[in-house]
């Protein structure tokens, strides 16, 4: 017995460095290497849920992907929603961040409100926004209408669906984008401004010559992150949409997410599950070569 | 080119006065020091010609214009920092141009006058790098560069040499002082470093505690402080003080400190008299004392007997720190035939006419 409670001690010994992060490894394996490779091995089969066994047909998930018209039509409401609400949020986020980053009377408190939309719950946000942006009993139409103009149908017409959901969007996320070119322009040198003001760059030449390029890599990286996550949203448009009116706002992740957990399509939910991760991925390898050639220069 | 004139300038940040009352009048083509230890305003008044810092009250002049409301860019200054503030972003060429390029000049004209700077300075092969590719003295010399294409009325220096090593530093202080008379252009250099000042001043002006102490011509400063700040200031090692008590005995003055006493020169008289009686401080510069091996006779007469505590050999000179009853003193020696033991006897004497005599209240110098 105590020999070989001796032999593990020798073993643990020599081997620290596996032994000891192996706990960590071994969950880790389980609940998000597995589960992709399953996902991974079940976008080649044919499988709805509770009727069969999955069962192997090779890349044909894939071809029927090319030729179904949802999944274009998702991949076109991605792009337009990812697209604007990306570059509305990094704008914003960018203009509001160079006029927190002074000094004014009460800054510090207006910052903290300022950060609510993204740090409260989103599917809590999303129902209210549902009931605001509803073109009855919705605040925002009675906002307009007590200023005499038109109300919206917001997220009811096909036509200003995605629009209203970027709208929400760039409410809740933007803060985020605000607060992360703030830590970058705070960390930005000093020095460089004074030289500039003396070389005779007026303000919006120093934003331009200066500030823009110095803040580039952060803008970037801020950029990545909300990426990672805007492309695959999810509970803001279920709680609100539903990729409603019909699909007008169906993304091809909230589509796959139909297929799969919808009609029970498993495998074929899957093979769009594959696509999403190839389009983020690209979009982030893309950003990524960005973000090294900005900080290069 | 053009003269600088600070008139009654104050600069307060809440409730420090950084710079107090500051009056200066610097003039064409002059190279002006402004000197102080740290913390005494001395950045800042340059900032506040630079436009970089509003001022509290008084009033600023460039040239004939008061400038006081006028943005740094329309001052027709340039500044070299202290960390060089070069675009981190833009390879040499675009440092140097920028200024340039924000005034619209021709591209044809902003790309000679970057040749020009780099002529000058030596940085041709470093036009297509990037601040991060450089080494400090380069950086430095960028920076100065920058300053020189746009040709201004005044360059402004904020201790430039002061993140430079030491032999940069020498190096680069020839060099500021030859830019200086190439160019003929106003100069206002902010330094902590006396060597600085002394080595490359036309006028130094001395600060301290957000005020000016002294102005003139580095020797000026150097053999006629006004005050026991500047004496102790200018010149290295500093001068040494020692509390003493001025005491006439019969015809003459005699400075009468615990351990010694050494008579005072005619010449003085005149000025001493308010002051017979009473404490007053006795300075004399380390190398306006000569210390001897005590068993070796002669002298001067003015003469004290310390024992030597430590002793700095620099080859070329001989630095004593000496006590003398209750004082600690320094001296300068020529490099003595015998090396020097510490705890040994040395006769000292005082050339008394070089000494300064300050009143002990208002620290002015009296002699």
């Amino acid at each position: 017995m105590s020999h070989t409670l001796s032999a593990i001690s020798r073993f643990v010994d020599r081997r620290q460095a596996l032994v000891y992060p192996a706990p960590a490894v071994i969950v880790l394996f389980l609940i998000v290497v597995l589960p992709i490779a399953f996902n991974l091995y079940l976008a080649f089969t044919k499988w709805t849920v509770g009727l069969a066994q999955p069962r192997f047909i090779g890349l044909d998930n894939f071809l029927e992907l090319i030729t179904d018209e949802r999944v274009w039509n998702g991949v076109k409401v991605m792009v337009y929603f990812s697209g604007l609400s990306l570059c509305l949020e990094l704008a914003l986020g960018l203009f509001i961040a160079l006029y927190f980053n002074r000094e004014f009377r009460g800054s510090e408190a207006v910052q903290a409100i300022y950060i609510f939309p993204f740090a409260a719950t989103p599917v809590a946000v999303a129902l209210i926004w549902r009931v605001m942006l509803n073109p009855e009993i919705g605040v925002l139409n009675y906002l307009l209408r007590s200023i005499g103009l038109p109300g919206s149908l917001w997220v009811s017409s096909e036509h200003t669906a995605v629009l209203s959901l970027v709208m929400v969007d760039v409410w809740k996320w933007t803060p985020m984008i605000t607060l992360i070119v703030l830590a970058g322009l705070k960390s930005l040198p000093p020095d460089p401004y004074e030289a500039a003001r003396i070389d005779g760059a007026n303000a919006l030449q120093i934003f331009w010559y200066i500030t823009l390029p110095l803040i580039r890599p952060v803008l970037i990286a801020a950029l990545m992150l909300r990426s990672l996550d805007n492309l695959k949203e999810f509970d803001m448009i279920y709680t609100i949409t539903q990729g409603g009116p019909g699909i007008a706002s169906e993304t091809l992740y909230l589509y796959s997410y139909q297929v799969g957990f919808g009609f029970f399509k498993a495998g074929y939910g899957s093979a769009l599950m594959v696509a999403v991760f190839m389009i983020v991925l690209v979009f982030n390898v893309v950003m990524n070569r960005m973000r090294l050639s900005a900080l290069e220069r | 080119m053009a003269n600088v004139i600070l008139k009654n300038v104050v600069k307060e940040f809440k409730s420090v006065t950084a710079v107090d009352r500051l009056s200066i009048e610097i003039h064409d083509r002059e190279f002006a020091v402004l000197v102080g230890p740290s913390g005494c305003g001395k950045t800042t008044a340059l900032r506040m010609i630079a436009g970089l810092e509003p001022v509290t009250s008084g009033e600023i002049f460039i040239g004939d214009r008061r400038v006081n409301d006028v943005e740094p860019k329309d001052r027709d200054i340039a500044m070299v920092f202290q960390n060089y503030a070069l675009y981190p972003h833009m390879n040499v060429r675009d440092n140097l141009g920028f200024g340039l390029k924000m005034r619209k000049f021709p591209k044809a004209e902003i790309d000679q006058r970057v040749q020009e700077a780099a002529d000058i300075l030596g940085i041709h092969e470093l036009l297509d790098r990037k601040p991060k590719q450089l080494s400090g003295g380069q950086r430095q010399r960028v920076a100065v560069g920058r300053a020189i294409v746009r040709k201004p009325k005044v360059f402004l220096f904020d201790e430039p040499l002061s993140n430079l090593d030491a032999k940069l530093r020498v190096a680069m202080r020839a060099e500021i002082s030859k830019l200086h008379r190439r160019l003929g252009a106003t100069i206002i250099y902010v330094t902590h470093d006396q060597v600085e000042a002394m080595t490359m001043a036309s006028r130094i002006f001395i600060m301290h505690r957000g005020a000016l102490q002294q102005s003139g011509a580095p020797l000026e400063v150097y053999k006629q402080p006004a005050n026991r700040f500047v004496a102790g200031f200018i010149g290295s090692p500093a001068m040494n003080f020692i509390d003493a008590t001025l005491v006439r005995e019969q015809d003459t003055y005699v400075i009468d400190a615990e351990g010694f006493k050494v008579r005072l020169p005619e010449a003085f008289y005149e000025r001493l008299e308010p002051y017979a009686g009473r404490p007053v401080i006795f300075g004399v510069r380390p190398e306006d004392m000569a210390a001897r091996d005590a068993a070796a006779g002669g002298g001067n007469g003015n003469t004290l007997t310390a024992r030597a505590d430590v002793v700095e050999t620099l080859g070329a000179e001989t630095f004593v720190y000496l006590t003398c009853g209750p004082h600690s003193i320094v001296a300068r020696m020529e490099a003595p035939e015998h090396p020097l033991e510490v705890g040994q006897s040395l006769a000292v004497d005082l050339k008394m006419p070089k000494t300064h005599i300050f009143d002990k209240e208002t620290s002015q110098t009296i002699v």
